[in-house]
């Protein structure tokens, strides 16, 4: 018996069941966050049915269906298992003051499903649930009724949301453009003013040019007036499930659906639109509503930035520590600081960033080259430049290692053959052992990115905001603006979860982000992956 | 999926439903009897003005501040820059305890905060200036006290209320309330445990609630401190035994904000509007923003506009759309003429 404990023991099958064991937890795990996020967030796009139900007291409920729980120690004996309830979401904001509501199971007298309620999803307040009755162009009922009403909202809703497309073109582009320009001659003639160069011709035109712009954009503020009244010209009446009257301008309404009313395969439609409208849109209503590119956009840029940082120091640190380095005792500790920097913790990064980067590099910069800007901070204050940067210093203990690992799996005989016909030491690390040590660098890079796509700490105090004014690429020259504050999806599931009131409503953004943000982690590993299995066969064809 | 769900309710409704029918009435009294914090008109005060625009205003703008006003310097933010559109506005709210040394380095121009400066800030930025700053109201709060919606809990006393989250008890109640049963509550409530939430102490909220609950006594260790007033609710929401307190506008389906009596045995007050600025409801304060005057010379454009545009119709509006309370007109000229 004990001889066959020995035996089993020995074999090493237990390991590797342990080994079989570990594996298969972390995917359980991995697999369930994974799947969490899908469930909480996927259904937020789903057009929900809405129910209208009438409760004993002879009131009227009308909304999403968003869960059932057994209220706690009402067990009777009639309810063995406890009683239950509801939760709805009523919408309706302006009107009832929260979004939910709870209703208690056995205040229901009846429920159903009519056709003909809608949800209509507002600029402001968050969604109305409830029925239409006139629409009306200035004080002329165009249409009564809820069947009318809605055959000719819908053409309207389309109009206002072409010209609300329209007055952000204005806004975005031909003003931004305008207002670029304008800042940009300002910084001008008070740059010369600083030099002492302010010589009155060049002054005089510089002002000349800022009146003529200032012209042009009052021209496109009336335009912009002008398009903003068409938005208001119609309104329609709606009418809530317990006869509450609310007038709603056409152009604040985003979309209107008559989710009972709408197919399997127009949900479906609807589903992905939404799912579009997220990803694409700019965020509303301090971020709780609408969509979150600007936050995708930051993240992802920030990356970006801290890859092409991070690489060329970790790759040269580690090229030195293993190639040139006299391997000593020096030597050892560098490595072990290198190694413990990577357990620092992340906020700490931050702090250090916030101090060496922005204070101390940034107002240095402030000083030397911006001067016309001052008081107002260009590099001064936090901005992605200085996130990416503070980001690649929390990464580069990884690209280092993982460079070392690749650098000491180049065999000898490369190194030694390469010398032997003629090569430099130079020549012989750039031609040979690079390529052989690319898989190791990239490897560090994957690592690297995935790591600091979900840091949140340090970005918070080197240059992060809620709401960014501007994307940090655009297409003003120099197009990369890199003292921009910028949006980023990890800040966004801090701000939006725990920060913003009405967190009930804001919730499912909560998940959705996380979704996003989970699926640009992955997006942007797979790339690398890609690129190291391309470089890999490249070098391997090359090397032969 | 849904439908299968409310099938399923209705259906459990229906089967019982005689049986319960005798419950209902009792029970619509004690569901309802929430609050009924009437829709925000009546909160409007029609002698707001419009908005109106000037010329020659452009440039950034910097918040750093109140994350208590965080959401609401956002849609201010929002509808300004819909005024201006060469306007740009970065908000940061961490806390109000950042604001004064935001304003004192001049990294920003506004500095919202949920309570007032303390006299060691001030004085810190009158040694840098040689003036104090100018501090403008700009909305009403009444601090609410939260518990789980299933408490049953109607009214505390300030008394009450200190003797849950202060280890001191400066108000000198006679028993240290760690149960609700200490708290009135009886049935099952008897032996369930307070559990407390609060702020972090970088917050505003920490700072009023301590100064005019505590009495600037301590807290208790085991308060839960919070990084935001929204993960305050959401503590509450889930936790049976809740207890915590954060701005009115963060209000959810998942609490309910408790009455309070100023003292025990007086009236109990909802944190309603009228409550609030009648002066009845104990723990309304307003929340301010701090700005760099220097005294004989006017404000910025760029800040004076945005502190016009918070005092105006679309700006108070905004703050009855964030959940928090507007001021009357009469404040609003008072602070209007002192710009």
């Amino acid at each position: 018996m004990s001889d066959r404990i020995k035996k089993f023991l020995s074999s090493g099958t237990l390991f590797v069941w342990f080994c079989g064991t570990a594996v298969a937890a972390s995917l359980l795990m991995v697999g369930g966050v994974l799947l969490l996020i899908m469930v909480n967030g996927l259904g937020f796009f789903w057009p929900h049915a809405l129910v209208e139900m009438t409760l004993t007291d002879g009131t009227r409920v009308l909304g999403e269906l968003k869960g059932e729980e057994v209220i706690p120690h009402s067990a009777t004996p009639e309810f063995p298992e406890g009683k239950t309830r509801v939760r709805l979401k009523v919408g309706n904001r302006d009107l009832y003051g929260l979004d939910f509501r709870w209703v208690d199971t056995e205040h229901i007298a009846s429920a159903d499903s009519p056709k003909d309620v809608a949800a209509f999803e507002r600029r402001e307040w968050g969604n109305f649930y409830g029925r239409i009755r006139e629409v009306s162009r200035g004080e002329d009922v165009v249409a009564t009724g809820n069947q009318e009403g809605w055959k000719a909202l819908q053409p309207l809703i389309e109009q206002a949301n072409d010209l609300q497309e329209e007055i952000e073109h204005l806004q975005r582009d031909v003003i931004g453009d305008i207002n670029f320009e304008i800042e940009g001659t300002r910084l001008r003639i008070r740059e010369l003013e600083l030099r002492g160069q302010d010589d009155a011709r060049e002054v005089a035109e510089l002002q000349a040019m800022t009146s003529q712009l200032e012209t042009q954009y009052h021209k496109h503020v009336e335009t912009l007036r002008a398009l903003s009244r068409q938005l208001d010209e119609y309104s329609v009446l709606l009418v809530e499930t317990n006869g509450q009257e609310k007038r709603l301008p056409v152009g604040q309404i985003v979309k209107a659906l008559r989710p009972n009313d709408m197919d399997f395969f127009e949900k479906i439609l609807r589903y992905f639109m939404n799912f579009w409208s997220v990803l694409s849109e700019e965020p509303r209503e301090a971020n709780t509503e609408g969509g979150i590119s600007p936050a995708i956009f930051g993240t992802v840029m920030m990356v970006l930035i801290m890859s092409v940082a991070v690489v060329p120091f970790g790759v040269l640190a580690a090229f030195y520590l293993r190639e040139y380095a006299k391997q000593g005792l020096i030597v050892r500790v560098i490595r072990i600081a290198v190694n413990n920097l990577a357990g620092v913790p992340s906020i700490v990064f931050g702090v250090f960033g916030l101090g060496f980067f922005v204070y101390a590099v940034g107002g240095t910069i402030d000083n030397l080259f911006y001067p016309e800007a001052l008081p107002t901070p260009t590099f001064g204050t936090g901005g992605i430049l200085w996130a990416s940067f503070t980001l690649a210093l929390l990464t580069v203990p990884v690209v280092i290692v993982s460079t070392e690992e690749g650098l000491s799996a180049v065999p000898r005989e490369y190194r030694e053959g390469s010398l032997a016909l003629g090569a430099t030491k130079f020549e012989s690390m750039l031609r040979v052992i690079l390529p052989c040590a690319l898989p190791g660098i990239l490897t560090g890079l994957i690592l690297a990115v995935a790591r600091a796509t979900g840091e949140v700490a340090p970005l918070m105090l080197t240059g992060v905001v809620k709401l960014a004014p501007a994307l940090p690429l655009d297409h003003h020259f120099p197009f990369l603006h890199f003292e921009r504050k910028f949006m980023h999806l990890g800040f966004h599931i801090f701000d939006v979860g725990f920060q913003s009131p009405n967190v009930e409503a804001a919730k499912p953004m909560v998940y959705v982000t996380t979704l996003v943000l989970v699926m640009v982690v992955i997006v942007l590993n797979l790339s690398a992956v890609a690129l190291r299995n391309y470089m890999q066969k490249k070098f391997k064809a090359s090397a032969v | 999926m849904r439908r299968f769900v409310l099938a399923n309710a209705t259906r459990r409704f229906f089967s019982k439903g005689i049986v319960s029918l005798s419950f209902i009435v009792l029970a619509v009294g004690i569901g309802s009897a929430g609050q009924s914090w009437a829709a925000s008109d009546s909160m409007v005060d029609p002698a707001w003005k419009d908005y109106t625009q000037v010329s020659g205003v452009s440039g950034n703008l910097n918040s750093i501040g109140s994350d208590t006003l965080n959401n609401l310097m956002t849609l201010w933010a929002e509808g300004f820059r819909k005024e201006y559109l060469n306007v740009k506005i970065q908000i940061e709210g961490k806390g109000s305890s950042t604001a004064p040394p935001a304003l004192i380095e001049g990294t920003a121009q506004l500095g919202p905060m949920s309570r007032q400066m303390k006299a060691k800030e001030m004085d810190k930025f009158e040694a840098k200036f040689g003036y104090k700053a100018t501090t403008f109201p700009v909305a009403v709060d009444a601090l609410a006290v939260y518990v789980n919606k299933d408490n049953p809990v109607q009214c505390m006393s300030m008394e009450e209320v200190d003797a849950a989250f202060s280890k001191t008890r400066r108000r000198g109640h006679s028993v240290n309330i760690d149960t609700w049963g200490k708290a009135g509550l009886d049935g099952n409530w008897k032996d369930t445990r307070v559990s407390l939430y609060g702020r972090n102490s970088a917050s505003g909220t920490y700072g009023f609630f301590k100064k005019k609950v505590l009495k600037k006594g301590d807290y208790k260790d085991e308060v839960k401190e919070q990084p935001g007033s929204a993960s305050v609710v959401q503590g509450v929401t889930e936790d049976r035994g809740g207890l915590g307190y954060s701005g009115i506008g963060y209000r959810t389906s998942g609490v309910r904000a408790i009455r309070l009596s100023a003292k025990s045995g007086d009236g109990c007050f909802d944190p309603t509007f009228a409550n609030a600025s009648a002066g009845k409801y104990p723990l309304a304060r307003f929340l301010y923003l701090y700005v760099n005057k220097a005294p004989g010379k006017p404000l910025p454009p760029l800040v004076a506009e945005f502190l016009k545009y918070v005092y105006s119709k679309a700006g108070q509006h905004i703050v009855i759309k964030d959940g928090y309370f507007p001021l009357p007109q009469t404040l609003i000229m008072k602070k209007l003429g002192e710009m």
